[in-house]
C-alpha cells in the first residue's frame, strides 16, 4: 500500500515533468517553473497520503529543490541556462536558509520556553492553581480544565498540552459512570481546547507562523498584534465549545475532582525560569517600545537557558526537529514558488479578477478547514499559504476586503479549526484514544466548531477592516 | 513499517500457548515468538537482529533445563546489541535471592507470578511496549491500539 502510493506520486510528477511546458495552458510557462509545478504536486499528494513521515516530505522537497531547481544543482538539470523558456533557477543559499528563517527561530525559542516549563512544572503548577477556583461541579470544572489547556497551548504544542492534560484527566475518567455523557464532553474537551487555544499566539501552532511569513512590508504583523484578535477569537471559540459540549453531553455526575499533585519550585534556576518565561512574553508584547521583533526576542530565552544549564545538552536533543523541517520544507516550496515566478504566473492564468472577492476568500477559508481535517495543519498551510498570498497580492478587487491580510489570517484561523476526526490532529488522536470518546461523537463537535469557527473568522477580518488593523 | 517483536520462554508448552492466547490482542502488530529454552532463545535473539528487527519485550519463566531464567536475562542486559529491550520475568518459583539477582543484575521491568491474570498480562506487556517504542524513537501512531494509554501520555507531554 505504501509503495503504490510512492509510485503513483512519484510516477504524476514524473508525467507532468514530460509534458512540454506549451500544453499547460499557462502563457510562458518555462522549463523551471514546470519543475516547481511536478513538486508541488508531489509534495501534495505525499503530504495527503502519507507515505512517509510528513517531515521527510519536507526534507525531500529541499532537496529535490537543490538538485533540480538551484544554482549549484545537478548539471544536467541546468544546462540549457539562458536559453529562452527555461526561466531563473534558485539561489542554493537561499534554499538552505528555510532551515534557519526567523519564523524557524521564532519557533526554536517557543520550544525553549516550553521545554523550561516542563521541565520546572512551570505548566502543570499553573494548571493546578487557574483549576482551583473551579470548584467540583463537571460543568465548571471542564471550563477550568478547557482555560488552562487553551493557555498553554498557546506556548506549547498542542500534542504536548493534551497529554498533559489527559493524563491528569484518565484517574477521573476511570472512575466516572461509563454511561455519563459528561465523560465525552471532558475527555473532547481537551483536545477541542488545545486546537482552539493555539490560534491564540504566532507560536501556538505552526500555520500561524507560517502565516506570519507570507504578512511582510506594510501587512507585518507583531506578535502583539497578532495576539490583539487571536486572544478574543480563542475567548469567543472556547466560551462556544464549551457551552456546545455542556449542552450535547450533560453530566450526571454531581461532583468531579482533579488531583494535580506538586508545588511550585522554590531554587534558583526555577526562578530563572519564571522571570525568562515573563520577560519574554512581556519583551514580545512590547517590541514598539524597544524595537526588537519577535524573532529577535525568541533567541533571548536561548542564550539565557543555555547559558544557565537550565536547558542541558539532553534537553536539545528532545527538540521537535520534525516541526522546525516540516516548516521549513514548506517555507522551501513558497520560496520555489514565488521565486520561479509560478505563483504569479498560475494566479493570472485564472480569471480570478471576475470573481467576488468574498467568494475568494470563503473559498480559501473552507477549502484550508476541509484539508486540515483529513491532513497535517501544518502540511496545509504549507501547500495554501503560497498560492494565497500570491493571489492576495495580484487580486486588486480583494484590496477592499484586507487583501492579502484577510486572506492569510482566515487561512491560518481556518487550519486550526480541521478537529473533526481522530485523524485530523494529534490532540484528537489522544482523546480517541483514552476510549471515552468515539469517532462519531468528535465529528459531531469538531463539525460544529469548524463551521461556526469559520464564521466567526469571517467576522473577525470584517472587524479588522472596520478598523483599519489590516489594509 | 518496523517490525517488533515479543518473545517469551518457558521450558512447559502449555505455559507457551496459555500466553500466545492471553497475548492475541498484539499478533496484528508485532510478530509473537516461542521458545523452549533460554539457548533457543539466544539463537533467535540473534537470528532477529541478524535480520535488523527489534526485539522489544522479552517474558521469560525462571526454573528450566539449562540456562536458568534471570541467567538468560542477565546474558541479554550486557549485550550491546539489545540496550532497549524490555524484560519481564514471569515465574512461580523464583526464590527471594533469585529475585533480587534479576533486579540487579538482569535489568527486568517486570515481575508477574504465577498463576497470572491474562489482563495484568497484557497491561504491563502493553507498558513495556509503549516504553520501547519510545526509547527507540519508532513512531508511535501505527501501534496506538497495543500501546498503554497513561504511559504513552507521559511520554508526550514531555516532548515539545
Amino acid at each position: 500500500m505504501r509503495l503504490v502510493k510512492i509510485l503513483v506520486s512519484v510516477a504524476v510528477s514524473i508525467l507532468i515533468l514530460l509534458i512540454p511546458t506549451e500544453s499547460f495552458g499557462i502563457t510562458g510557462l518555462t522549463i523551471v517553473e514546470k519543475r516547481v509545478i511536478a513538486l508541488f504536486v508531489l509534495a501534495a499528494l505525499f503530504w495527503v497520503l502519507e507515505p512517509i513521515p510528513i517531515y521527510a516530505t519536507s526534507v525531500l522537497i529541499i532537496v529535490i529543490e537543490l538538485i533540480m531547481l538551484s544554482n549549484k544543482g545537478f548539471i544536467l538539470f541546468r544546462n540549457d541556462v539562458g536559453n529562452p523558456g527555461f526561466g531563473t533557477l534558485l539561489n542554493y543559499k537561499s534554499i538552505f536558509s528555510t532551515f534557519a528563517s526567523p519564523i524557524i527561530m521564532l519557533f526554536t525559542g517557543g520550544f525553549f520556553l516550553a521545554m523550561a516549563a516542563t521541565k520546572y512544572r512551570l505548566d502543570l503548577n499553573l494548571a493546578r492553581i487557574i483549576i482551583k477556583p473551579f470548584g467540583d461541579k463537571p460543568k465548571f470544572v471542564m471550563l477550568g480544565l478547557m482555560l488552562i489547556t487553551a493557555i498553554l497551548s498557546m506556548f506549547m504544542s498542542n500534542t504536548a498540552t493534551t497529554a498533559m492534560m489527559l493524563a491528569i484527566l484518565t484517574p477521573v475518567l476511570a472512575l466516572y459512570d461509563q454511561n455519563d455523557k459528561g465523560r465525552v464532553a471532558l475527555a473532547l474537551s481537551v483536545p477541542v481546547a488545545a486546537n482552539i487555544g493555539g490560534i491564540g499566539t504566532p507560536i501556538g501552532t505552526p500555520p500561524n507562523a507560517i502565516a506570519l511569513k507570507y504578512l511582510t512590508g506594510s501587512e507585518a504583523l507583531s506578535f502583539g498584534e497578532w495576539m490583539s484578535f487571536g486572544v478574543p477569537f480563542v475567548v469567543i471559540l472556547l466560551a462556544f465549545a464549551w457551552g456546545l459540549l455542556s449542552f450535547l453531553y450533560p453530566a450526571t455526575t454531581p461532583k468531579v475532582t482533579l488531583n494535580i499533585k506538586g508545588k511550585f519550585i522554590k531554587n534558583q534556576k526555577a526562578y530563572i525560569v519564571y522571570a525568562t518565561f515573563a520577560i519574554t512574553i512581556l519583551l514580545w508584547l512590547t517590541d514598539f517600545l524597544h524595537g526588537m521583533n519577535s524573532y529577535i526576542v525568541a533567541m533571548i530565552p536561548v542564550a539565557v537557558f543555555s547559558i544557565t544549564g537550565i536547558i542541558n545538552k539532553e534537553d536539545l536533543k528532545k527538540i521537535s526537529w520534525d516541526v522546525l523541517w516540516l516548516v521549513s520544507g514548506g517555507i522551501a516550496l513558497g520560496l520555489a514558488m514565488e521565486k520561479s515566478g509560478l505563483a504569479k504566473n498560475l494566479i493570472s492564468s485564472i480569471p480570478f479578477e471576475n470573481f467576488s472577492p468574498l467568494l475568494i476568500i470563503g473559498g480559501a477559508a473552507l477549502l484550508t478547514l476541509v484539508m486540515a481535517n483529513f491532513m497535517s495543519h501544518t502540511a496545509s498551510a504549507n501547500l495554501l499559504m503560497p498560492i494565497l498570498a500570491a493571489l492576495g497580492t495580484s487580486v486588486a478587487s480583494l484590496a477592499g476586503y484586507g487583501g492579502l491580510s484577510s486572506l492569510i489570517i482566515v487561512a491560518a484561523l481556518a487550519a486550526s479549526m480541521g478537529m473533526s476526526l481522530p485523524i485530523s490532529t494529534p490532540p484528537n488522536a489522544l482523546a480517541h484514544g483514552t476510549g471515552a470518546v468515539n469517532t462519531s461523537e468528535m465529528a459531531k463537535v469538531g463539525v460544529i466548531i469548524g463551521a461556526v469557527g469559520l464564521l466567526l473568522s469571517f467576522l473577525t477580518i470584517y472587524v479588522l477592516n472596520l478598523v483599519n488593523f489590516i489594509k | 513499517m518496523d517490525k517488533l517483536t515479543i518473545i517469551y520462554v518457558d521450558d512447559q508448552r502449555e505455559v507457551l500457548s496459555t500466553i500466545s492466547k492471553d497475548l492475541q490482542v498484539f499478533e496484528k502488530y508485532v510478530a509473537l515468538e516461542e521458545c523452549e529454552s533460554a539457548h533457543e532463545a539466544l539463537a533467535l535473539l540473534d537470528d532477529i537482529e541478524g535480520e535488523g528487527d527489534h526485539v522489544a519485550v522479552i517474558i521469560s519463566d525462571h526454573i528450566m533445563p539449562g540456562k536458568n531464567g534471570v541467567e538468560f536475562l542477565a546474558e541479554v542486559d550486557t549485550d550491546v546489541r539489545f540496550p532497549q529491550t524490555k524484560k519481564m520475568l514471569l515465574t512461580g518459583q523464583a526464590t527471594h535471592q533469585d529475585t533480587i539477582r534479576a533486579i540487579n543484575t538482569a535489568g527486568i521491568e517486570n515481575y508477574i507470578e504465577k498463576p497470572w491474570d491474562a489482563e495484568n498480562l497484557v497491561d504491563s506487556v502493553k507498558i513495556l511496549l509503549t516504553k520501547y517504542i519510545f526509547s527507540v524513537g519508532i513512531d508511535y501512531q501505527s501501534y496506538s491500539p497495543i500501546l498503554h494509554q497513561p504511559t504513552l501520555l507521559n511520554y508526550l507531554s514531555k516532548q515539545v
